[in-house]
């Protein structure tokens, strides 16, 4: 029995070695997908574009305009008029406005002044971030008036929190850091699922999967062949790009054991090379097997918690996330990689990808045998 | 030359299509996939993702136990931005909850809070926030500023009074938000989807269009037929831009009446976008169908030429402007971007054609290129 699922094995192996495209793509899909992935998505605020309209143009505006500064926030242009402002909104151009009235500096002086903040709603998450930061600048500024207005009147301090806010594992918050990981992370999963379901698609569109039918093989044989390659290669390539994009290119740091990353890689591996095997097996030919892939794959990532926090969601979305292999192996690879964390923290995450993937592959070796029969 | 080899150019391209048509009639459970797939995910996004971000689970260090850290406590505790998730005793005890997970952030209140802020003094509380989801940890730092400038003019206020004719608080912000007045991210995120479905479905379906008749053989009848490249490429494109263009139709109608998103522009212009647009995507993945060997090459292609980009880069999540070097040129190489102008506004900006016309020019322009290039690579395997 060995030697039948060893010589399997090989003809799998070398199958896949000898398609240099596949190859190929396994290579750019963890070089070049995972640099520019680390570039891509965020909606936090970063040299968010600012326009500023000063009807004031006094030396208190300037100095709330100057609060307005790097890294949050990129003032591109001053505007001379409402028009332009609006111009500038609705092309695209900035997507805040900071309208500062005539009387302002007088104003602040006497009776409170108000300025006007306008954001671009349409990014919801990122006005929001931006509204807050304004509220916190507008705070911050009023304060530091009432304190110099008190200290000339010589009636002492003003009682104020002040929030030092420090920020652990990414004290900068680069947005790279985390969105590399995430890109090799969901690289495994979509490259996993897609060589697993082609190499059994690829046997029934051209009629040799009778061939393996009649063989002695047996189903569960059959599967562990088909998924043995898949989980030697993309495991390996995810470690390479750790160390050469994450860590090399990115300069995130790798606090915790590249060992336990690799074999738990493995294990999930395993599970989305089965779940790719299923859909294979169900599916007739490489367009409906890809189909269901990405029926199956986008809502396991959505729900994977990177994108919404699992506290965010919705107590049934919650709860349905548990299912997706997807969360548990994100959760495990930022907090191995990133965090720094032991045995002692990511073992519910374990459990998660072992029960998940035993299961993933009982169903799809199940669904194999009845097609047998 | 057209009528040397029979029939006329228009004629064979229909024929092509015609056929293609059937074909894809004909297998429900491909029609099925390429119909139902891009509903069923538009309905879990519309439904399920928000990405509003509330309840941030928030531990409390509080080494002051008075009235005064209590207050400052709830300031954070009754907005629906935080959610307590415990008071701890240690500072090395909230590091831990923040290493496992189980809080993202932790306020830590000194012993002397109180008594300093009645004495009328500034007093530092240190917040510490997980970093290893970014925008997650710059939320959490906005919202802290946000309800911690509130807590401080409530607190002068309370301390130096209205009354004695003296400071009132010199400096308020008066917030309007456009285009999307309520901050619902449904507004922003169904009709991003709609751009990013329509940039994963078409291709990845009409990749496999050339290189399947390569791989089974049945190339060698269209090379032998009377029908030029032209007609193999627009028959091969016509069914998959109906096809795209009835999803666009779907989508934007579950848009409009079962998720309500706010649509404010012409339905005109965004329908001759999407028309483009589906031209556009179609017609990449004829490209790549020329060009790839067989049907897997040409689906991982896709997969990761197009569908990736479109996800990142297409201005979906970060505004364009505020995209790195590397992202904005990458951004203003695919497709999607200039589609996702064209949406974005019509949902939620509108102003007639005017604000749209370049972007709808590029798209046909790209439309052009693509299938040009399609028709070259297409004659290196006839001859």
């Amino acid at each position: 029995m060995a030697g039948r699922l060893a010589a399997m094995i090989r003809k799998e192996l070398s199958q896949l070695l000898r398609d240099w495209p596949i190859l190929l793509f396994v290579v750019w899909a963890f070089t070049g997908a995972v640099y520019t992935g680390g570039h891509g998505i965020s909606s936090e605020i970063h040299n968010y574009p600012l326009v500023v309209l000063d009807l004031s143009r006094s030396a208190a505006s300037r100095e709330l305009v100057s609060r307005f500064r790097a890294p949050y926030f990129k003032i591109v242009g001053y505007a001379r008029d409402d028009a332009e402002v609006v111009r500038l909104l609705d092309g695209g151009r900035a997507s805040l406005a900071i309208v500062i009235p005539p009387d302002f500096e007088r104003r602040v002086h006497r009776s409170g002044a108000r300025f006007q903040v306008i954001s671009d709603g349409s990014q919801s998450t990122s006005a929001t971030i931006a509204g807050a930061h304004i509220a916190g600048i507008a705070g911050g500024y009023s304060a530091e008036l009432l304190e110099r207005r008190l200290a000339a009147a010589g009636r002492g301090g003003v009682p104020q929190v002040e929030a030092r806010v420090r920020v652990e594992y990414n004290p900068n918050l680069v947005e790279a850091w985390f969105a590399g990981l995430l890109e090799v992370l969901n690289q495994v999963t979509m490259i996993a699922m897609l060589l697993a379901a082609a190499a059994m698609v690829r046997e029934r569109e051209q009629g040799t999967v009778e061939h393996l039918l009649v063989s002695p093989l047996r189903p569960a044989e059959l599967f562990a062949a088909k998924i043995v390659p898949v989980v030697a290669l993309v495991p390996l390539a995810a470690l390479g790009s750790v160390f050469a994009i994450v860590h090399g290119v990115f300069a995130t740091p790798i606090r915790g054991s590249v060992t336990l990353f690799y074999a738990v890689s493995v294990v999930y591996v395993f599970a989305m090379a089965s779940l790719g095997l299923a859909i294979a097996v169900v599916s007739r030919n490489l367009g409906q097997a890809m189909l269901l892939v990405l029926l199956v794959l986008y809502p396991m990532m959505l729900l994977s918690g990177a994108f919404t926090p699992p506290e965010s969601m919705g107590p049934i979305m919650r709860y349905v996330g548990l299912l997706s292999p997807v969360r548990h192996y994100v959760d495990f690879g930022y907090q191995v990689l990133f965090k720094g964390n032991g045995l002692a923290y990511v073992w519910p995450d374990i459990a998660g990808i072992l029960a998940l993937g035993l299961a993933l592959f009982a169903i799809s070796v199940r669904r194999f045998a009845r097609l047998a029969r | 030359m057209g009528d040397r080899r029979g029939g006329r150019r228009g004629d064979r391209a229909l024929a092509i299509a015609r056929k293609e048509a059937r074909q894809l009639l004909r297998d429900p459970a491909y029609l099925g996939l390429a119909i139902v797939v891009p509903l069923l995910l538009i309905m879990l996004l519309g439904y399920q993702l928000s990405l509003d971000v509330k309840g941030l689970l928030v531990a409390v260090v509080d080494h002051d136990r008075s009235p005064w850290s209590r207050q400052y406590i709830d300031a954070f505790v009754h907005s629906e931005y935080f959610r307590l998730v415990g008071q701890l005793d240690s500072a090395t005890e909230a590091r831990e909850w923040v290493r496992s997970g189980r809080a993202r952030v932790v306020i830590d209140i000194p012993p002397d809070f109180g008594r300093r802020l009645s004495a009328g003094e500034r007093v530092a509380v240190s917040v510490t926030v997980d970093g290893s989801f970014p925008t997650r940890g710059q939320i959490a730092t906005g919202y802290v500023e946000a309800i911690g400038a509130l807590y401080n003019q409530q607190l002068i206020e309370s301390r130096l009074g209205r009354g004695d004719g003296g400071p009132v608080w010199p400096v308020q912000m008066e917030l309007s938000v456009w285009y999307n007045p309520t901050l619902e991210s449904k507004n922003f995120i169904v009709p991003g989807m709609l751009v990013v479905i329509l940039m994963i479905f078409p291709p990845l379906l009409s990749a496999l269009l050339i290189v399947r008749e390569r791989e089974s053989g049945t190339i060698l009848n269209l090379y032998c037929s009377p029908a030029g490249r032209w007609d193999i490429v627009a028959g091969k494109a016509l069914p998959y831009v109906a096809v795209s263009f009835f999803d666009y139709l779907v989508i934007l109608a579950a848009s409009l009446w079962l998720f309500r998103v706010r649509f404010v522009g012409s339905v005109w212009v965004l329908s001759a976008g999407a028309l483009l647009y589906a031209v556009c995507t179609v017609g990449i993945g004829l490209l790549i169908s020329a060009l790839a060997r067989s049907q897997l090459a040409a689906m991982l292609a896709t997969f990761l030429g197009t569908v990736a980009p479109a996800f990142t880069f297409s201005g979906i999540f970060t505004p364009a402007a505020s995209q790195d070097a590397v992202g904005q040129v990458v951004s203003r190489l695919i497709p999607a971007t200039y589609f996702m102008e064209v949406v974005r506004g019509s949902f939620l900006k509108g102003g007639g054609l005017a604000p749209y016309g370049p972007s709808l020019l590029i798209l046909a322009l790209y439309a052009a290129v693509v299938y040009l290039g399609a028709w070259l690579a297409l004659r290196k395997r006839v001859g």
